[in-house]
């Protein structure tokens, strides 16, 4: 965990390129964004997740200028940008919607911004070349959004987007529209625009596994405030807490009384068990007072027999299996009732000594791949 | 098999309108159509047949252009056709303008207002048309309210002339056509994604240019339909006209009606009435196009 951290503490020694303090936002009676603090740096492709309702695009639409925050202020590069208007900020957002201009040629919609600016006319052409080669659209120039499929409309979004080549780029949910397949692909897509053009994204998303793809850094958020920010590797790894443990990715926790920490890690007694379990992960708790200990699905280990650990081993039945070609995902019944899941990956194409249904199994993690939250 | 498609429930639905226009404005058309081209008599009616019945058993028909001929003849009709789209086309301007003002206006108020602000806008129907026409009168007269106000004020100090003037055939249909206008355009405005709006912005345009840029150009068909409703009726406006126009005021409408019961001619205010179909089908068409371009 300490290497994941250290790297976050290097970014944070620039001087952050947006800043936000003490932001927040109400809607009559509905507090959107409460109080929140946040420092985004240059280049990152950062992205705010979190459940539908939890504040991430009234946070992106104050960036852009469509929200004026009630309380607290937004920087720029320094500079405080909460009251100036959305169409004199250096900062461009790609819609949901795509937002494309229905009466307008594709080409025509990405020279709107450069317009604006009042550009030569033969600097317009150049960039809307350059632009509709970057998304691979050249022989759709002509075309109206309405002739167009959904990527289509998603690219001629992004080079709009990208036109005026800002210093800032926002997206909201920018592939949500779009298939699983055709989303992967276009994840990879724009951080290879990110890398080539330098521009700082902030992305909008309530897919954990997009923002985890995409991202250098991940902003959690739930009701109006960032839990948790950190790496895609380091919140997956080491979530500051119960609920991003649970947001980000699959987990089984386990709860229980800390029983302080000896030379092995953690000390956790389960409630409906006599076991000890650990985890090496040390925790800020009092002795007695209610913790969690949290492993992923993919650091359990299943066997047939009992395996040769001295802890950390749980004995269940297989209730379910699921198949999921390169891996299988076991659910274990555990006496006291809680299901857990493993992910095995399926290494031999057929195995004799395969687990199966109703099967008596042997679970068994080692005790560094466990963490240990509070609530 | 045949009539289990045709009598079925769905089609019985659909045939009850069509019916409906077949008996109330189709036929009564093909009627006018025909006393188009008798001639006038002294009779009860007073015009001539059109089929003659002499024995074989298919009529003989008795038509004349004379009706046509003299139409096109006489300036008169040239000239009350010409004002007419003149007065029609300067109104449906004018009302375009402010109903657009209106219907924006509507569409940027709180929610909570809207349906109230809309309400205001259909009031007027709910008392008859021809008596607003007349409650017009009581305002613009010379003695009326609007010259009482501007004298009382010390604007002017001459009653100003509007009663009976072109003028107040413009009041009259701005007025009386104004929720036409609105209502199709502010459907268009509010059902336009507000996205677009903040797109704009976000590209660096200025609110006023985005207006005309993006809000103006996507409200074209609910600009077209109000027009269409406004210009279509305006042209063969009689009592707006008859009411507040003048000696000046020169409109088909009125023509027609002097031809059918001061002069009794029939035979020539059908005429009248089939040329101001047949130049007004070409703008109707185009309106039943765009209006189909927009649903698709």
């Amino acid at each position: 965990m300490n290497e994941i951290e250290s790297e976050t503490t290097k970014l944070s020694s620039d001087k952050p390129y947006i800043q936000f303090q003490n932001v927040s936002k109400k809607f009559g009676n509905f507090t959107a964004i409460n109080d929140l603090t946040l420092d985004i740096f240059n280049n990152e492709f950062f992205s705010l997740l979190g459940p539908s309702g939890c504040g991430k695009t009234t946070l992106l639409r104050m960036l852009a200028g469509f929200e004026k925050p009630t309380n607290g202020r937004i920087l720029l590069e320094g500079e405080d940008i909460s009251n100036i208007p959305p169409h004199l900020r250096p900062i461009n957002m790609m819609f949901q919607s795509y937002a494309l201009f229905p009466h307008m040629t594709v080409e025509k919609n990405i020279a709107f911004g450069l317009k604006q600016d009042k550009l030569p006319s033969n600097k317009i052409n150049q960039r809307v070349d350059e632009m509709l080669e970057l998304v691979e659209l050249t022989e759709f120039s002509k075309r109206k959004p309405n002739q167009l499929s959904g990527g289509q409309r998603q690219r001629v979004a992004l080079a709009r987007s990208l036109a005026k080549r800002p210093k800032l780029l926002l997206l909201d949910e920018p592939l949500g529209a779009l298939d699983k397949r055709l989303r992967e692909q276009t994840q990879f897509e724009l951080m290879n625009i990110q890398e080539k053009l330098g521009i700082t994204f902030i992305i909008v998303t309530h897919d954990q596994e997009e923002a985890m793809t995409v991202s250098s850094r991940i902003g959690v958020m739930d009701s109006g405030n960032v839990i948790q920010v950190s790496t895609p590797n380091n919140l997956y790894e080491a979530p500051a807490t119960k609920s991003v443990a649970e947001f980000i990715g699959n987990v089984n926790l386990f709860e229980g009384i800390y029983k302080g920490f000896d030379d092995i890690g953690t000390k956790l007694k389960c409630e409906h068990s006599e076991s000890i379990v650990y985890s090496s992960q040390s925790i800020d708790a009092k002795n007695g007072s209610k913790i969690w200990l949290a492993v992923r699905p993919e650091k359990l280990e299943i066997f047939k027999s009992p395996p040769d650990y001295k802890y950390n081993i749980l004995k269940g039945t297989v209730i379910d299996i699921g198949y999921g070609g390169s891996f299988s995902t076991y659910h274990v019944k555990l006496p006291n009732g809680n299901m857990i899941s493993v992910i095995r990956a399926n290494r031999e194409r057929t195995s004799e000594k395969s687990i199966t249904w109703n099967d008596e199994v042997y679970l068994h993690w080692s005790s560094k791949s466990a963490v240990v939250l509070t609530e | 098999m045949l009539s289990k498609y045709i009598f079925n429930g769905r089609n019985a639905v659909i045939a009850v309108p069509y019916i409906w226009l077949l008996i109330l404005f189709l036929f009564p058309f093909l009627i006018v159509l025909k006393i188009s081209f008798a001639e006038p008599i002294i009779a009860i009616p007073p015009f001539s047949s059109f089929f003659h019945w002499d024995g074989s058993f298919w009529p003989t028909i008795q038509a004349s252009f004379y009706n046509y001929v003299f139409i096109l003849e006489d300036s008169l009709y040239l000239n009350a056709y010409l004002s007419s789209l003149k007065i029609a086309l300067i109104s449906t301007l004018i009302t375009l303008v402010i109903g657009y003002a209106i219907a924006y206006s509507i569409t940027k108020a709180p929610t909570r207002w809207k349906g109230l602000l809309l309400l205001m806008v259909i009031l007027p129907f709910w008392t008859s048309f021809l008596i607003r026409v007349y409650a017009w009168i009581g305002i613009l007269k010379t003695e009326g309210l609007l010259n009482l106000m501007l004298l009382s004020l010390g604007i002017t100090d001459q009653p100003l002339t509007i009663m009976n003037t072109n003028l107040a055939v413009y009041i009259g249909i701005v007025y009386s056509y104004l929720p036409f206008m609105i209502l199709p355009i502010y459907a268009n405005i509010e059902k336009m994604d507000g996205s677009l709006i903040e797109a704009a912005a976000d590209l660096g345009c200025r609110p006023f240019k985005t207006f005309w840029k993006i809000t103006i150009p996507l409200s074209i068909p609910g600009i077209l339909a109000g027009c269409f409703l406004v210009f279509i009726p305006a042209v063969g406006e009689f009592v707006i006209p008859d009411l507040l126009g003048g000696t000046e005021t020169l409109m088909i409408g009125k023509v027609l009606w002097i031809e059918f019961f001061s002069n009794r001619d029939w035979p020539l205010a059908s005429a009248v009435a089939v040329i101001l179909l047949a130049m007004l089908i070409l703008p109707i068409m185009y309106y039943q196009k765009s209006q189909e371009k927009a649903i698709s």
